[in-house]
């Protein structure tokens, strides 16, 4: 058999089938946005449900909201990741349980994470008793659903903080000691050692990190839908709303399901662009 | 000056502190509240549940949907799990042992169902079936699983395929194996963790898988994720969101302590035999 026939063959039932899929899935997404498949009426090619979305203060408020959710929980979550990372390059005494400890809230379910979340900040949940125990408050404080999203960015960073620091502590393992042992011996302290080694050979693993955690935090529904300020709507809980019973907009939903998919090609591109400049610049500082 | 693995001991030890906490105190008072008896309530000022009893269980096992939501989940994660191993291994197969044009962005593209966003697929998918006329929840929501957890499987395999010993296949085929006799004394040792691992990873996704089973599946095909979302939302009970919570998160936990060891056995150095 011609290897090129081969080659086809064995990719077909795998990725054949999920590029079948995804694209079709991508395509249908982009086509109803532009009013075709409408099943509410005849399909026409047409911008008015983009019009009619741009006219719309929800739309414009859960496209702010995802994106400062995104920005902050990605840029938290690397924050946070970072040091840890460097601090348990070397094994002691200790560490290994650490690390466990760190990555085991990957594997939480997001609903779950929400509901325990809640539990833990809610009128009468551990944080209000405690406080109230040892004096701090006088009564039970309202924390569920704030307004700022806190609560949904702390999710957003103990979900994916496991993420960021397998990626990172992948990137910093796989510095050769003798390249950190010559910069000592050249004279580099602790901070040039940083920038000038650990930091360039760890740009695509944050870029990584930063890319993935944007992805998820900007796409996400479950937090927001649990924990979040009931004011406020991501774009994927606006989209499932316009999509449910009682919109049954589907042509809607495509134009806020697109404009999610822009939001985190932008994000990945300018995340991307801006940890690449930021370590150029320190490199030469 | 404090020396600085004393220093590190410190450290870690309030880090472990906090982490521990910041993880025993949640599950903790998730178990409670499964628990807390329905004939008396948990209210402030009580730090802990007056009373306790495992009749929540009993009512959530016996009245609610819990039971059919259980049988849908483990119905469809086995059934997942299998075909993305038999779909995917091929795949595996050409990206572990193969080298061809374009097998870097073949990579790269079969990650694609991983970074688009869940609920995007999950609805623009739905709009798919719509226009199909599909009216098969179970098989939709298969589908879906198979296609959005085959990267993970794929990954796993194709590195156990790349372990697979060249001398062992060669030696095996001059010594006038079958091609199944090769399978067997070559491929099967060095994969086998590897399917293992994989078929487990699709097995845990699926199970916890939500922005599908809700978007297609509702109302009436519920699946554990959807029916703890439900206690979640509208009808916010706490209680009994508790006990589907751990029915969710206690299964998976014991699994993915299984696919840990799977994948240590998985490591490139015990399964060639060269480390």
């Amino acid at each position: 058999m011609p290897n090129g026939l081969r080659i086809i063959l064995l990719l077909t039932p795998g990725l054949g089938l999920v590029m079948t899929l995804m694209i079709w899935v991508l395509y249908r997404a982009f086509a109803q946005s532009f009013g075709l498949y409408n099943f509410n009426g005849d399909d026409l090619l047409t911008l008015s449900h983009w019009q009619g979305m741009f006219q719309n203060r929800r739309y414009w408020n859960a496209l702010e909201w995802s994106g400062y959710i995104a920005v902050v929980s990605a840029t938290l979550a690397v924050a946070v990741a970072y040091p840890l990372v460097i601090w348990l390059r070397r094994p002691f005494k200790g560490s290994f349980l650490l690390s466990a400890l760190i990555k085991a809230p990957y594997f939480v379910p997001g609903l779950v994470a929400a509901f325990l979340l809640i539990n833990v900040i809610s009128y009468h949940g551990f944080v209000n008793e405690f406080l109230i125990w040892i004096g701090v408050w006088d009564q039970p404080v309202r924390m569920q659903n704030d307004k700022n999203g806190y609560a949904i960015i702390g999710l957003q960073v103990w979900k994916q903080l496991p993420l960021a620091f397998l990626l990172l502590s992948g990137a910093v393992a796989a510095i050769p000691d003798n390249v950190l042992h010559a910069a000592q011996d050249l004279g580099a302290g602790t901070w040039d050692r940083f920038r000038k080694v650990v930091l360039p050979m760890t740009v695509t693993a944050m870029q990584a990190s930063l890319i993935l955690i944007f992805i998820g935090a900007a796409g996400d529904f479950t937090f927001q839908a649990v924990a979040g300020p009931t004011r406020e709507n991501s774009l994927a809980t606006l989209m499932v709303t316009y999509q449910g019973a009682s919109y049954s907009d589907w042509n809607g939903a495509a134009v806020i399901g697109v404009t999610l998919m822009v939001l985190s090609l932008l994000g990945s591109i300018v995340f991307a662009a801006l940890v690449q400049i930021v370590a150029k610049l320190m490199e030469r500082v | 000056m404090m020396s600085l693995p004393r220093l590190n001991t410190i450290l870690a030890t309030c880090l472990i502190t906090t982490l521990v906490l910041w993880i025993v105190i949640p599950f903790a008072m998730a178990l409670m509240w499964s628990m807390v008896d329905p004939g008396t309530s948990w209210s402030y000022p009580d730090i802990l549940p007056p009373a306790l009893s495992f009749e929540r269980w009993r009512i959530m096992w016996e009245t609610s949907s819990l039971k059919t939501a259980m049988f849908n989940s483990y119905s469809l994660a086995p059934v997942a799990g299998m075909i993305a191993i038999i779909l995917g291994a091929p795949t595996a197969y050409a990206f572990g042992r193969l080298t061809f044009p374009g097998k870097g962005i073949a990579q790269i593209l079969m990650l694609t169902p991983i970074v688009l966003p869940g609920f995007v697929t999950a609805v623009f998918f739905a709009s798919i079936l719509v226009s199909l006329g599909f009216h098969s929840r179970y098989f939709a929501i298969l589908l879906g699983h198979v296609v959005l957890f085959m990267p993970y499987a794929v990954r796993i395999l194709s590195v156990s395929f790349s372990q697979v010993n060249n001398e062992v296949v060669n030696a095996a085929r001059d010594l006038g194996a079958s091609p199944f006799g090769v399978f067997r004394a070559a491929y099967w040792p060095a994969i086998k963790p590897g399917l293992f691992a994989a078929y487990l990873i699709v097995f845990i996704l699926s199970i916890e898988e939500f922005a599908l089973a809700f978007v297609i599946g509702s109302p009436t095909f519920t699946t554990v994720p959807t029916i703890l979302y439900s206690y979640l939302g509208y009808d916010f009970i706490r209680p009994n969101a508790a006990v589907v919570a751990i029915v969710l998160v206690v299964p998976n936990v014991l699994l993915l302590i299984v696919l840990e060891r799977l994948m240590q056995s998985a490591n490139p150095a015990n399964v060639s035999g060269k480390g």
